[in-house]
């Protein structure tokens, strides 16, 4: 006779409640393993995606992603001539808020060179690549646009000719892809009253120099004016049997650049930018699962404290241990395995309703079960003490 | 000479030591054959709940023997035999409070101690209905204990007590929350039992009136047990 089932059954309404209220709890839990991730994926999503065989930033730093990197845009000549490189392209990146659809959206802009460099978008889900050297734009579908919209950005209005789900940026928002210069031209052209207002300023500054005549300081003006032709990042094709580590060392030593490989530029992410965000989502997935043992031990607790008289009848009518032992365990088990499914169920029809992304992955899904599982067999071992160390003269009202 | 089921010999429970020393019982001979009905008679603290648990092997004599169908299952060297398997498939309970488990039907309630000694599907099925219709109860078999009446419930608890054909039933004060009609039916009950099924019945309880019928009847004071005349 399955006593756990009887006792279920005798109590269903509070069981379905604990069972509901465990449930969701197993729901965070779930959700902060897909949120973790999901961070993982997201910050990493875009050098994934992109994957060039070296990514070269400037020396003595680890970007574009991780930290600030600013390198002359003219630099892709040296390492395009470096041996071994079959291919290296400018690349920019940063993050900006504009008005899209009149709403303010954060999202990153991707520069790259639109004919046939590298960085730019691998699959195009509707519409087409960039084709022209200004004023189109290749979104991703996140961004909540269409192909034919056109979006102010600076000074300039932007069509959009494709939709893109490759990547999103490392805080989940999506990114637009623009031509290299128009990259570079929403980042650094200012609008014409900074430039007038920038142009007096500096020839104030020129006209105080006595050894220039007021003709002279006019004509340094223009020479004098920033350099927008800045990029991030250069990446870097490299010729079929090349090995990534000897030209990444050449790039270094002759370029005075750093170069790292797709998988070292991951790293840098995992260490930096992303570790402690990480470890804070780590240290609540394993917060969460301890809370949810916890509560499911005292759930068990309660029910086996209720039973002890009818525990202390077993024991005096002859009931071995075992059978005592198998309906603390039976329900405990019963309690953490349906709830993990209700959490599994919840889960699964609302993270897509997550503003971040939430990757629910089936690894995942079977560790958390199993360590639940093992949580629960755990949770019960108080209740099985107090079982087994119930007397059964109890019964008899001693 | 009729079968001895129960045979005790210089039994005593002592509680605490020094100056705190109880002496709960002290020296009992008893036996008991089969079908015999035996009362235990006593004011509350006279020790007969304590006599109970030891005939029991709840509760461990401090001195004595006692013998168990044919088989010394405590001597001074202490128990001789797995206690629990021994009240599982020898030794029926009726309780003062019935102690029926809650959560199961009184069919169900009957059907435990049958899973317990190996008795499973329609074998058991069978055997609980028998009982319940023993009991004339069976009315009620798919009802949970909450909805019988104190009577019932007792009744059903019967019937569990005799699920593993016990050859011994110790009934604790079976009596003590009914009132008088339906004491009296318990009680009619047990002597059925002990007379029908030769199964021997020792009946603990306070009330002298109920006891008329039964094959011996003693007195338990201070620890110990005397014979009285019936």
């Amino acid at each position: 006779m399955d006593l756990a089932f009887h006792d279920l059954k005798r109590h269903k309404a509070r069981f379905i409640a604990t069972i509901i209220g465990v449930g969701l709890l197993f729901t965070i839990v779930l959700a902060m393993n897909g949120l973790y991730r999901g961070n993982i994926a997201d910050g990493t999503a875009l050098i994934r995606s992109t994957n060039p065989d070296l990514w070269v930033v400037e020396r003595y730093r680890g970007g574009p992603f991780n930290e600030q990197s600013t390198l002359p845009e003219f630099y892709h000549y040296s390492v395009q001539a470096v041996p071994g490189v079959e291919k290296a392209s400018p690349f920019i990146y940063y993050t900006v808020e504009r008005l899209v659809d009149g709403k303010s959206r954060h999202f990153s802009i991707v520069g790259y060179d639109v004919f046939g460099g590298l960085g730019g978008p691998k699959h195009i889900v509707a519409g087409r690549a960039i084709g022209q050297a200004h004023y189109e734009m290749v979104a991703h579908v996140k961004l909540g646009v269409h192909v034919g919209d056109r979006i102010p950005l600076g000074l300039h209005t932007y069509t959009v000719v494709g939709l893109t789900n490759d990547a999103v940026d490392g805080d989940g928002d999506p990114i637009v892809y623009l031509s290299l210069h128009d990259a570079q031209e929403v980042l650094y052209q200012p609008d014409n009253e900074e430039v007038r207002n920038e142009r007096a300023r500096l020839l104030q500054t020129l006209y105080g120099q006595s050894y220039l005549s007021p003709d002279q300081a006019q004509k340094l003006l223009a020479p004098l004016q920033p350099d927008t032709h800045v990029i991030n990042a250069i990446l870097v094709k490299l010729k079929p049997g090349v090995s990534t580590a000897e030209a990444a060392g050449m790039i270094r030593k002759w370029l005075y650049l750093n170069a790292y490989s797709t998988k070292d530029e991951v790293q840098l992410l995992l260490k930096g930018r992303l570790a402690s965000i990480t470890k804070q989502l780590l240290l609540f997935r394993v917060l969460l699962l301890l809370i949810s043992v916890v509560i499911i031990a005292l759930v068990v607790y309660t029910f086996t404290m209720e039973k002890i008289r009818s525990i202390a009848v077993m024991k005096l009518i002859g009931a071995p241990d075992w059978e005592i032992i198998r309906m603390v365990l039976e329900q405990s088990l019963f309690l953490t395995i349906v709830a993990f499914l209700v959490g599994q169920f919840v889960i699964h029809i609302t993270y897509s309703k997550f503003p971040r992304t939430v990757l629910l992955l089936p690894g995942d899904d079977i560790v958390t079960f199993v360590v639940a599982l093992i949580g629960g067999v755990l949770a019960s071992i108080l209740g099985l003490w107090h079982a087994l160390k119930t007397q059964p003269a109890m019964a008899l009202g001693e | 000479m009729e079968e001895e089921i129960l045979r005790i010999d210089g039994l005593s429970k002592i509680f605490g030591a020094g100056h705190l020393e109880v002496r709960a019982l002290e020296d009992i001979n008893l036996s008991v054959s089969k079908g015999d009905l035996v009362a235990l008679l006593g004011p509350s603290g006279s020790g007969k709940t304590t006599m109970l648990l030891c005939i029991s092997l709840i509760l461990e004599p401090t001195a004595g023997k006692i013998d168990f169908d044919g088989q010394t299952i405590f001597h001074k060297d202490g128990w001789g035999v797995d206690m629990r398997r021994l009240r599982r498939e020898k030794i029926g309970f009726v309780f003062q409070s019935h102690n029926l488990i809650p959560f199961l039907t009184a069919k169900q309630n009957v059907l435990l101690p049958l899973n317990l000694i190996g008795i499973k599907g329609e074998k058991a099925e069978r055997r609980a209905r028998e009982l319940l219709e023993y009991m004339e109860i069976a009315h009620r078999a798919d009802a949970l204990p909450a909805l019988l009446s104190g009577g019932e419930q007792q009744r059903v608890a019967i019937a569990r007590a005799l699920a593993n054909n016990a050859r011994l039933v110790l009934a604790d004060e079976p009596t003590a929350s009914l009132d008088t009609a339906r004491g009296t039916k318990v009680m009619e009950i047990l002597k059925k039992i002990a007379r029908e099924n030769q199964t021997a019945v020792i009946v603990v309880t306070h009330d002298v009136r109920m006891v008329s019928g039964f094959d011996h009847v003693y007195h338990l004071k201070d620890g110990r047990l005397n014979l009285q005349e019936t």
